[in-house]
């Protein structure tokens, strides 16, 4: 009797909606046989939302990560042990770079072959068409690599998340379905915040129910911010199914050839600097000068330059030279730039969208220079200094050459003074 | 031999001072923001004036977007001398979303030049509206072309067909890397950002400056280049473009709550040097410390 009743389960698991769709796989990253830190975070993120999903809708579906390289076989049980419950690995030499023909089509087959799944969810095996999510990083390699495999696979796809949900959603659209409410069940709520850094939009890949066009549309996938999650604790106790997957190249996609790599040092080492100064649209007035301002103040305090996510739409007209120097995407502090933690740090003429707020709030000291004292900075600041930074920075200048000014003199003096004593 | 080249560009909405016009809330006025060929396809139109100028080539640029959008086929065209420009407009095709403008692109790529396969093909690393940076590779990825993105430099093998391209791949909390990758043509090249052309030699400024002559004759008289595409004349199915054709949609747009008030400011004013002065002994002290 009980044999019956599981298998009644095992047949209702089967039948509920969207069988042939399962899992989370998760595209993992690596550069000479290592992870990929934001490739854990992604990790992170999987397993919470695959943990709440399986008791929310009782199954048992699994984060399984999927990895590509040469010689990264022996990474497969740190993926387990940061949340997956299974990793596909592909290990070849025509793997070694993350060359983006060659790995779509590699990704592609993985997802799409039921056999890749057999060790590792048998139950499923019969019905497996495609994964139900896919997540890949939202980085040079995986933002490509997303596209390309989500066009392959011919399903849809949001980037730069960073947050998810998973709900049943009733929906009612004009042509997904026909204007009628249908209601959708285990939909990836995918959220992108917009270049303002002030919206939140809500992303969904949904089947087309309306039949003058209908379709499926799987998996549900996205690509996440590095950063925006936080990879789970370590843990050497969790086990889980380690599978080879075997692909096939085709002979004119190795043509392609990756000749040389060079790993490049960032010139922005926002690290090495106790102080940071940002600037945003605040110096809009007079940007070239305002940013000599700037240059001065950094200067006298020994601290790096950065710039808000709008400044380096290159909004304002400047010399060929400040352009270069300062309108940079690796001087961008924020969720879509770099993430800082500096003793000091001074937003000159910054609102502060949440999106650069993240990225400096957790600086020791904070100081905001601007002249609207409703912005959203003056909550994450310690001093906001209200005024324009025309008139603010030479006041904060002159003060500061007067003081590093005589500590220099004083320096002096105890040389002198020792000198004296010689 | 020739190259045959493609641009993909898009109007954007300029977020030059001046141009841009955001709301009280800090988002973006659309209704009063200006429009005109985005940052990034104009350094895609570059690229593929460089190519024409290095190694011969007929240019096609192409958009899809409402009739007006033909003001930033006429900017490209200014800058890359292009011999020919597509605008795919049709109803149907609004609100597509990357999969679905991939179609589009796609199916007029096919159409350039009288239906001769591109060699190459350029875009923008992303616009800066959407942001995405998908619609290239997509589209690549239906032409069935080798993609190649974030490239920083390149130069072409005319006799055995076969591109090289430095690219720069930025994996953010990790390294950066300079790739240099070797692929057969046609590819389609999504140009960085920090994309510079240099003509280093007398003869290439000599017939840069005679195509940047012709450019700007072309682009006065842009309309006579221009060919409007509808669903119809592309031989698009509908059901695979714009709305019907797009997996995703905007479920909601929402304002991100503001962050948790995590410290209480002290307010100085602008003005007040006393202030000042004691911000900077602060700043003295941490330093010190």
């Amino acid at each position: 009797m009980a044999m019956i009743t599981t298998n009644k389960i095992e047949h209702n698991r089967l039948t509920n909606n969207n069988e042939s769709y399962r899992h989370l796989f998760v595209i993992i990253e690596s550069l000479n046989k290592e992870l990929i830190p934001s490739s854990l975070e992604m990790l992170g993120e999987a397993r919470r939302l695959m943990d709440n999903f399986n008791l929310k809708y009782n199954l048992n579906e699994k984060v399984i990560a999927i990895h590509l390289g040469d010689g990264i076989k022996d990474l497969s049980q740190d993926l387990i042990y940061y949340g997956a419950d299974a990793v596909i690995y592909s290990d070849d030499p025509h793997l070694k770079y993350p060359i983006n023909k060659i790995y779509t089509k590699v990704i592609s087959q993985i997802a799409t072959d039921p056999n890749s799944i057999r060790e590792i969810s048998p139950e499923y095996v019969s019905a497996f068409k495609k994964p139900r999510y896919m997540f890949f990083l939202a980085d040079s390699i995986g933002r490509h690599l997303s596209s390309t495999v989500l066009a392959e696979l011919d399903s849809g796809l949001a980037s730069d998340i960073n947050k998810l949900v998973i709900s049943d959603l009733e929906i009612k659209h004009q042509h997904k379905t026909k204007g009628e409410n249908i209601t959708y069940k285990k939909i990836l709520e995918m959220y992108r915040p917009d270049f303002s850094g002030f919206l939140w939009t809500t992303i969904l890949c949904l089947d087309n129910k309306n039949p003058e066009i209908k379709k499926e549309f799987h998996p549900q996938a996205c690509s996440i911010i590095p950063g925006a999650f936080l990879p789970i604790i370590k843990d050497t106790k969790r086990t889980g199914i380690i599978s080879e997957y075997h692909p096939h190249f085709n002979e004119e996609d190795l043509k392609i050839k990756v000749l040389k790599q060079e790993l490049v040092k960032n010139p922005v080492q926002f690290e090495n600097y106790k102080i940071i100064v940002s600037f945003g649209r605040g110096i809009k007035e007079n940007p070239e000068d305002n940013i000599k301002l700037i240059e001065k103040l950094a200067k006298l305090l020994n601290a790096e330059i950065g710039i808000s996510l709008p400044i380096s739409k290159k909004i304002f007209h400047l010399s060929e030279k400040y352009d270069s120097i300062y309108i940079t995407p690796n001087r961008v502090v924020g969720t879509s730039g770099r993430k800082v933690t500096p003793l000091i740090y001074i937003a000159v003429g910054i609102s502060g969208a949440i999106q650069h707020l993240e990225g400096m709030k957790e600086s020791d000291f904070i100081i905001a220079i601007n002249p609207d004292e409703n912005s959203p900075i003056k909550d994450v600041c310690d001093v906001f200094i209200k005024g324009r930074m025309e008139d603010v920075i030479p006041l904060i200048i002159e003060e500061l050459g007067k003081r590093l000014g005589q500590t220099r003199e004083k320096e002096k003096e105890i040389q002198v003074n020792t000198y004296g004593k010689l | 031999m020739t190259l045959n080249i493609a641009v993909i560009v898009k109007l954007e909405p300029d977020f030059s001072e001046g141009s841009v016009s955001y709301n009280p809330d800090g988002t973006l006025n659309r209704a009063e923001t200006k429009s005109r060929l985005g940052a990034h396809s104009a350094i895609a139109s570059l690229a593929a004036f460089y190519t024409k100028v290095k190694y011969g080539g007929y240019i096609s640029i192409c958009s899809m977007g409402p009739p007006m959008a033909e003001i930033a086929l006429q900017e490209a065209q200014s800058i890359s001398d292009a011999d020919e420009l597509h605008l795919y407009s049709d109803r149907l095709f609004a609100s597509a979303d990357t999969l679905a403008t991939a179609e589009v692109l796609k199916q007029g790529i096919k159409k350039m030049n009288t239906g001769k396969e591109m060699d190459i093909v350029f875009s923008g690393h992303r616009a800066s509206d959407g942001e995405t940076g998908q619609t290239g590779p997509q589209t690549a990825w239906k032409l069935g072309f080798t993609f190649l993105g974030n490239v920083i430099d390149f130069s072409v093998d005319l006799n055995n067909r076969y591109i090289f391209a430095k690219r720069l791949v930025a994996l953010p909390g990790f390294y950066d890397i300079v790739e240099e990758i070797q692929a057969p043509l046609p590819v389609f090249i999504a140009i960085d950002p920090s994309y510079k052309p240099t003509f280093d030699t007398i003869s290439l400024r000599l017939t840069s400056g005679r195509y940047l002559k012709e450019a700007k004759e072309r682009a006065v008289n842009y309309k006579s280049y221009l060919n409007v595409l509808d669903h119809k004349k592309l031989e698009l199915d509908p059901r695979l473009v714009g709305l019907p054709g797009s997996p995703t949609i905007v479920h909601k747009v929402e304002k991100i709550p503001k962050a948790r008030t995590t410290r209480s400011a002290e307010l100085i004013e602008g003005d007040d040097r006393q202030g000042i002065i004691n911000s900077v002994t602060k700043i003295l002290q941490l330093i010190q410390k």
